[in-house]
């Protein structure tokens, strides 16, 4: 019953934002992509990925193969890429490292020398493939960023990893200058972690980015505070970051993980003295939906004014050519709302990525066989590109393998006229909830336009 | 079960009657089949021999059978042959894993000696968390083993930080044996590089840079690899000598990655002369699944004879007396205690190679990798195998890895296809999710319910059906 309230909430909030698109003429591919040189008809280019679609990452990865599937069926609709059709050939991992080795294995032995570029989604299967992806010289994309997974435990080793996204621990150093440059918003600064165990949940929390938030004058306890993705009463490591001092909690955890930090500080009554913010998949609608279920003492939900990364364009951002091409997709696709995420979105500017690579590589190389690891690797890392027309920038200076772009937005909900962010539930857009309540509106919000990450990766 | 001889064929000794081989022809199927595991790499598309006769993805499937395999029939020992239980396997394995990788990386010695020493190491923590096993069993033991599945992670991520890296993975290198053969040397006495091919997946390069006759301050050694990437120092595969200023007089570099290298002394301002030899030489790697297998396959073989071999000894009776009824084998002289102490520390020992295995298989090393999962997941492999059969962890890990690995991935497509027809509200996307948790679990229950000794009492059923015939009845 939940679910269906969920889903019909979530359907009211999609058709809000695209009744007006749905009248407008077709929106064109925002195209910024290379001329081909090469003509592949009767050719197919296959995009693999596998990770995990059914553990804790479920909530971002599955609209990832949702996205890859209707970009799949544009291209092909549209006479493909170059005459090349596209395909995609995925596995679900599950999130155990086992089953990530495992399909690594299968892909390699099942598609040989086809296995140039592989997906991949999370930073433990990064860690864990890096050195299998040099020796086998393929290469890989990833919407995550642990600086071992990419950079190795020097953070200067090369590699065959690019991340779409900034590295955690820089997004961390972008949201610490943030704060330093914000006195009035946040005086007496100290940031205690509470967040997942492991690669992705502790990327943010190393000694190279304490050191730069402390050299800004903003303070972070050293111990982060640990909690699983099943755990529902975390009220011990947060009141154990509140008794040491801290005035912000910062959290590099996805979906629920968010929610859960955000109504233990609601239910400690500590809303007016702590600052909730994390790490990029922090904006997303799954938490907006899932961080209602605990209200602030002024009404509004506990994950309201939440501060995170935001390195891609979000749905609201409807001047953007890109977030209006995806949105009339979606809607043609008749994806279903808890589709309607970050993962749908920026899969659709990572596709574009990888369309690009494949042209400018096959242009050079002068066939789809002679497409080589080693050559989308170099053309990756010289490649300078606006994806999709402004989605998110895309270029690797200096040997950097990670996005470097970054902006600090804020999850709010919206008012009733949808002009911007509600500051108190009577000027919030409620919608029914299908179950006889009423639901806020989640958006995200930029506080700043892109600029360069401190880059905190170590080593230099 | 029974050890059953064929008809026609009686015991005359009693080592005829405890002997592992039965027969001659019992002896001759188990040298056979190690001989045809041995060739399987050779038929490996990436084999030596480029056959591609089995893919390589099997390769690498009876490599991770064959690691679970020696951790689970340490679990065996414990909990078949001894009735003691431990819901901390996975941390025992991290354990080993740990251990090695800080062996080889700190101390500088080589797998060979590295995992001797971590099976000790491991097998001494198993001591420690054996010790409740004195006052408690049954659930509270489980309980009581299960704080080293919290304990063991907390250790090696916080108070050993600085060794294990924490959270943060620890890269492995690949077990070499050499150097094994000189084949160049030079000498470099200006900045100009030495450029040369390196990197074999099965002979790697040595190379040894030595700086001599330096007349001013020390010239900087680079070694670049095919990325055209200087090596840093704090790379593992690099070790270098230091005099007491700091200067790098010596540096040795294993060179893995294939393609073209590049050796260049770099002088300081200041130095006028030097001279520097670069030698190179090949050592085997182990670096590849298929040179791999050939490390863990022997090892494994080793340990689940041992294992056999276990229970015709004295230590094995009092092993089995103590698991059937502790009361009596106290009242027979046994001393319980010692022997359950001496299960935990045989059973961490096989957990302890496991981790150690696993460590060098991975080239990376995460905690992720040894969580409460992984430890029912073995437990749960023993009871489909069946505990207190030598045979029941091959049984049990293979069943789980060919279900997850092969048969999964071989009906979700069908399923992929037609359930969504049959049942619409069913999304395609979690069907793959779905079906690990619900195949291992049925199989679980199924096991339980109709073979609760595990698929290796059905095998001995089947064996004496064989000896026996025609007069099954």
């Amino acid at each position: 019953m939940k679910k269906m309230s969920l889903t019909i909430v979530l359907l009211l909030f999609v058709a809000m934002f695209t009744m007006p698109s749905m009248a407008q003429d077709m929106v064109e591919y925002p195209s910024t992509l290379t001329e081909c040189e090469v003509d592949l008809t009767g050719e197919t280019i296959t995009i693999y990925h596998f990770g995990d679609l059914s553990g804790a990452y479920a909530f971002i990865t599955q609209p990832i193969v949702a996205a890859l599937e209707d970009a799949v069926k544009y291209w092909n609709d549209n006479g493909g890429v170059c005459g090349a059709m596209l395909a995609q050939e995925f596995e679900d991992t599950g999130g155990d490292l086992e089953a990530t080795q495992s399909a690594y294995d299968r892909f390699t032995s099942e598609f040989g020398d086809d296995l140039d570029l592989v997906l991949l989604y999370a930073s433990p299967d990064a860690e864990l493939l890096r050195e299998q992806l040099a020796e086998d010289e393929i290469v890989s994309l990833i919407s995550a960023g642990s600086v071992e997974g990419l950079y190795g435990e020097d953070g200067q080793t090369p590699g065959w990893l690019f991340a779409t996204n900034p590295l955690y621990i820089n997004q961390f150093g972008d949201f610490c200058e943030y704060v330093s440059e914000n006195p009035d918003l946040f005086p007496d600064p100290v940031i205690g972690h509470v967040t997942w165990p492991g690669a992705f949940g502790e990327a943010a929390a190393t000694p190279a980015g304490d050191e730069f938030c402390t050299n800004l004058g903003v303070e972070v306890i050293d111990e982060p505070q640990i909690f699983l993705p099943t755990d529902t009463d975390i009220l011990t490591q947060v009141q154990n970051v509140v008794d040491a001092g801290a005035t912000i909690i910062y959290t590099n955890t996805l979906a629920s993980g968010p929610a859960l930090v955000a109504s233990t500080v609601v239910d400690l009554g500590l809303e007016d003295d702590i600052t909730l913010a994390g790490v990029n998949w922090v904006m997303d609608t799954s938490v907006g939906i899932l961080g209602q279920r605990s209200l602030k003492a002024n009404g509004m939900p506990a994950v309201d004014s939440m501060y995170g990364s935001q390195p891609f364009v979000w749905w609201t951002e409807t001047d953007e050519p890109s977030v209006q091409f995806v949105t009339e997709q979606f809607n043609a696709n008749e994806r279903t709302p808890a589709e309607r995420n970050i993962g749908y979105l920026f899969t659709w500017g990572t596709s574009d990525i990888i369309i690009e690579a494949y042209i400018r590589t096959i242009n050079e190389a002068g066939s789809l066989d002679a497409v080589t690891g080693a050559g989308l690797r170099a053309t990756l890392e010289s490649m300078e590109y606006s994806v999709m027309d402004g989605m998110f920038p895309f270029s690797y200076p200096d040997g950097f393998r990670d996005a470097t772009q970054n902006r600090i937005a804020q999850l709010m909900f919206a008012n009733a006229e949808m002009s911007g962010p509600a500051m108190s539930p009577d000027e919030a857009l409620m919608i029914d909830d299908g179950n006889g309540g009423q639901i806020f509106v989640p958006i995200v919000v930029p506080l700043t336009d892109f600029q360069e990450t401190p880059n905190l990766r170590g080593g230099e | 079960m029974a050890n059953i001889n064929p008809a026609g064929v009686f015991d005359t000794k009693y080592e005829e009657d405890m002997s592992i081989d039965r027969t001659p022809r019992d002896k001759m199927w188990k040298n056979l089949a190690f001989f045809l595991l041995l060739l399987i790499p050779l038929f490996a598309a990436s084999g030596p021999l480029g056959i591609g006769l089995i893919s390589d993805q099997y390769v690498g499937l009876i490599i991770r059978v064959a690691i679970f395999v020696i951790a689970v029939q340490g679990l065996n020992i414990l909990i078949g042959f001894n009735g003691q239980i431990s819901l901390g396997h996975a941390a025992f394995m991290a354990i080993g894993a740990y251990s090695s990788a800080i062996i080889v990386r700190e101390l500088g010695l080589s797998f060979w000696i590295a995992l001797p020493m971590t099976a000790i190491i491991t097998g001494l923590v198993g001591l420690i968390f054996g010790l409740p096993s004195l006052r408690v069993k049954g659930f509270y033991l489980a309980m009581a083993t299960l704080a080293a599945q919290f304990i063991i992670p907390w250790v090696l991520r916080y108070p050993m930080e600085d060794l294990t890296g924490g959270t943060r993975p620890l890269s492995v290198p690949a077990p070499i044996i050499g150097p094994i053969s000189a084949y160049a040397d030079d000498t470099l006495t200006d900045d100009t590089p030495l450029v040369f091919d390196a990197g074999d997946p099965y002979f790697v390069d040595v190379i040894t840079v030595e700086l001599t006759a330096i007349d001013g301050d020390y010239p900087e050694i680079q070694i670049i690899d095919p990325d055209e990437s200087v090596i840093p120092t704090g790379d593992f595969n690099m070790s270098f000598e230091e005099d007491a200023d700091g200067n790098i007089s010596r540096m040795s570099y294993i060179a893995t990655k294939h393609g073209e290298h590049q050796v260049i002394i770099a002088p300081e301002e200041g130095t006028s002369t030097f001279n520097a030899h670069v030698s190179r030489s090949k050592a085997l790697s182990f670096a590849t699944d298929i040179a791999y297998y050939y490390i863990i396959i022997p090892i494994a073989v080793l340990l689940m004879f041992f294992a056999r071999n276990i229970i015709r000894t004295r230590t094995g009776r009092a092993f089995i007396s103590v698991r059937d009824n502790d009361l009596a084998a106290e009242l027979l002289g046994i001393n319980v205690f010692t022997y359950k102490l001496r299960a935990f520390f045989l059973s961490s020992v096989y957990a302890g190679i496991a981790g150690c295995l696993l460590a060098f298989e991975r080239n990376s090393l995460s905690l992720d990798m040894f969580t409460l999962a992984v430890s029912i997941e073995m437990l749960a492999m023993l009871i489909i195998g069946g505990a207190g059969f030598p045979l029941g962890a091959l049984f049990g890990v293979t069943f789980v890895r060919l279900l997850q690995e092969s048969i999964i991935p071989a009906i979700r497509p069908l399923l992929e296809d037609n359930l969504p027809l049959i049942l619409p509200f069913v999304d395609t996307v979690n069907i793959a999710g779905a079906l690990n948790p619900i195949l291992f679990g049925a199989a679980l229950i199924i096991f339980l319910i109709l073979e609760p000794r595990g698929i290796a009492h059905r095998w001995e059923i089947l064996k004496v059906a064989w000896k026996i015939r025609p007069y099954s009845y």
